[in-house]
């Protein structure tokens, strides 16, 4: 019997020559992760242990992204607390404004393919997109990686996913996620790892991909992992990460489910009010007004969806009465889209940009704070009621695209409507 | 080192479904509110009763159904049920972050079918074989909890386990 990506790479950093799903492990670490929202209970524990060696500090980063900028003095505090500790412990640091740790953790060459990786933030599966297992936990797990460079892992069962045929102009990895959401429902794929395969995949470039990575998170899934290519090494060597070991399944593993979608037919999808799952075709969208415009976030903040974005609103205005916030994933996606004139784009048409972060996501900046009664439109992974501050508004969600042409027309709006369907193709 | 066994003992108390453990169970719209102040309210939203429950009883065996700490990831609901005097969890199925933290802070869990426990039988449990016992009878078997597991529970959770074994060389 063969394995799985997930199986050969918990095997490999195992020690073993295979492992089957249901056993555990304990796994060598390659990169590890921390973001300032479980950084205070960490430090405390390891600052519990008095003179411990940590060993992996140089292989772990403290990322300064969901209270960022800090809202409060307790936040700030937790801040000032993981900076004095990266000095002393010489772990990597990215402070506020360098952006969502999983964009500055294949930005700044931290992973390759075949890797393992962790962190403390569910969408640490965005990683997959570079054929890396990347899966989060919590903050004794990574104390324990800081100490000993090694976790126990229970091996997942694999789904394996694959796209076939090609998304349409202006359908992205988005809607296909929050089609997954709607066919398995939030937390579906609890305990199991995603291989997402096909030529819709293969067309992707890395921003999709990690978009497509990114939203497993709400599936429940411990992993979603993509084959890698060209496309995969090119992006990695530009970014300066270590020699890739690609790693494929091979062709007798064993899946817990295979899965055939074509890809070809899928029109844009939202996720309507409060339900990560409540999933409709945006055709299916009759005259819902919006009032709130929101692109960013880990699963949409990257260069591609800024594009999208800028593509939509070229030249025009956002509709009256709408406002629109647009915070790119990093620093580096921020520098790009100054450099290709999107920025000016689209703060033109009356967007406002944000430093990189997570904070409008999570409703902890409050940039965004809706009305009672007010509608936000958000290509976040999130909807619960609530998360932006007041139970009294909805949250909807959909891609850059569908997004911006909501901005522009006040309405939840299909993309490909906009310009006449001159949309140009995902690749 | 032996193989590790691990035998927990008490009576049941009951919640359903797709608990979530950050909200019954944490102060994360409590803000402010400490763990003893938490352990007072748990789970109170799902069954009224159950904190004083488990209080009075002295502590006991939660049991739940499908998804318990589902979409949670917060650690402080495990430390809420140390201090409720939570000695074990029966569920048909935990959330995912929720089995890690269980684990890496002590607390054994243990994955069958629960809909035949009622509340207030006595339920035994032996990890090491995969055996759950309610008054006296064998009612499930589960797989039995890997080795590596039954050494960091019994060592009352990971970073005491690794004090003990740095390496993680414990076989």
């Amino acid at each position: 019997m063969g394995s799985t990506i997930s199986e050969k790479i918990l095997a490999r950093h195992a020690g073993k020559s295979s492992v089957k799903a249901g056993e555990v492990v304990v796994a060598e670490i390659d990169f590890a992760m921390v973001t300032d929202t479980r950084a205070a209970n960490t430090i405390k524990m390891i600052g519990k242990l008095g003179d411990t060696q940590l060993k992996f500090a140089k292989n772990t980063a403290l990322v300064l992204d969901h209270y960022s900028p800090p809202p409060t003095l307790e936040a700030a505090e937790i801040h000032t607390a993981m900076r004095s500790f990266a000095i002393e412990r010489e772990t990597k640091l990215y402070d506020i404004g360098d952006g969502i740790c999983h964009q500055v953790l294949p930005e700044g060459g931290h992973l390759t393919c075949g890797d393992l990786v962790v962190g403390t933030d569910t969408h640490s599966v965005t990683y997959g997109a570079f054929n890396a297992l990347g899966t989060g936990i919590e903050g004794t797990d990574v104390s324990a990686v800081m100490m000993s460079s090694k976790l126990w892992f229970r091996v997942p069962e694999t789904v394996r996913i694959e796209l076939q045929g090609q998304l349409q102009p202006g359908v992205w990895a988005k809607d296909i996620t929050l089609s997954m959401l709607g066919r398995f429902g939030a937390e579906g794929l609890n305990y199991h790892a995603i291989e997402y395969v096909g030529s819709a995949v293969s067309a992707m470039d890395i921003d999709d991909r990690m978009t497509l990575c990114n939203h497993a998170a709400e599936l429940g899934a411990k992993a979603a992992i993509l084959e890698p290519d060209e496309k995969t090494y090119a992006w990695l060597r530009a970014h300066g990460a270590r020699a890739p070991l690609p790693t494929f399944a091979d062709a007798d593993a064993h899946y817990a489910q295979r899965i055939v979608i074509d890809a070809s037919s899928l029109a844009p999808q939202v996720a309507r009010k409060h339900e990560v799952d409540d999933i409709v075709s945006v055709t299916d969208i009759d005259r819902q007004r919006i009032q709130f415009a929101l692109i960013g976030t880990c699963t949409n903040g990257r260069l591609d969806d800024i594009r999208q974005a800028a593509e939509v609103l070229r030249g025009r205005k956002l509709a009256p009465g709408v406002r629109m916030i647009v915070t790119p994933a990093s620093r580096q996606i921020y520098l790009a889209a100054l450099r290709e004139g999107l920025i000016e784009i689209l703060t033109t048409a009356g967007a406002s940009f944000e430093a990189a972060g997570c904070g409008t996501c999570v409703g902890i900046t409050n940039h965004l704070v809706p009305g009672d009664g007010d509608t936000v439109i958000s290509t976040a992974n999130r909807n619960f009621k609530g998360r932006l501050n007041n139970k009294n508004a909805d949250i909807w969600l959909g891609s850059a695209a569908t997004v911006a042409a909501s901005a522009l027309t006040g309405f939840i709006t299909d993309p490909r409507t906009v310009d006449g369907g001159t949309w140009r193709s995902a690749a | 080192m032996s193989r590790s066994s691990l035998l927990i003992t008490g009576s049941a108390l009951l919640l359903g479904d797709d608990v979530n453990t950050d909200i019954n169970c944490s102060n994360k719209y409590l803000p402010g509110k400490d763990v003893d102040y938490v352990a007072a309210h748990a789970f109170e939203q799902l069954n009224p009763s159950i904190a004083s429950d488990f209080a009075s009883a002295g502590g006991g065996i939660l049991v739940a159904g499908a998804h318990f700490g589902i979409n949670s990831s917060r650690e402080q609901a495990v430390h809420v049920m140390r201090v409720m005097n939570v000695r074990a969890i029966v569920a048909k199925s935990f959330g995912r972050q929720f089995f890690r933290n269980a684990i890496n802070n002590g607390m054994p869990v243990f994955e069958c079918d629960t809909s035949l426990i009622q509340k207030g039988q006595s339920l035994d449990i032996d990890f090491a074989a995969g055996t759950l016992n309610v008054d006296g009878k064998l009612l499930k078997t589960s797989e039995p909890l890997p080795h590596e597991i039954l050494a960091i529970l019994s060592l009352g959770g990971l970073i005491p386990f690794l004090q003990k074994y740095p390496d993680w060389n414990f076989a």
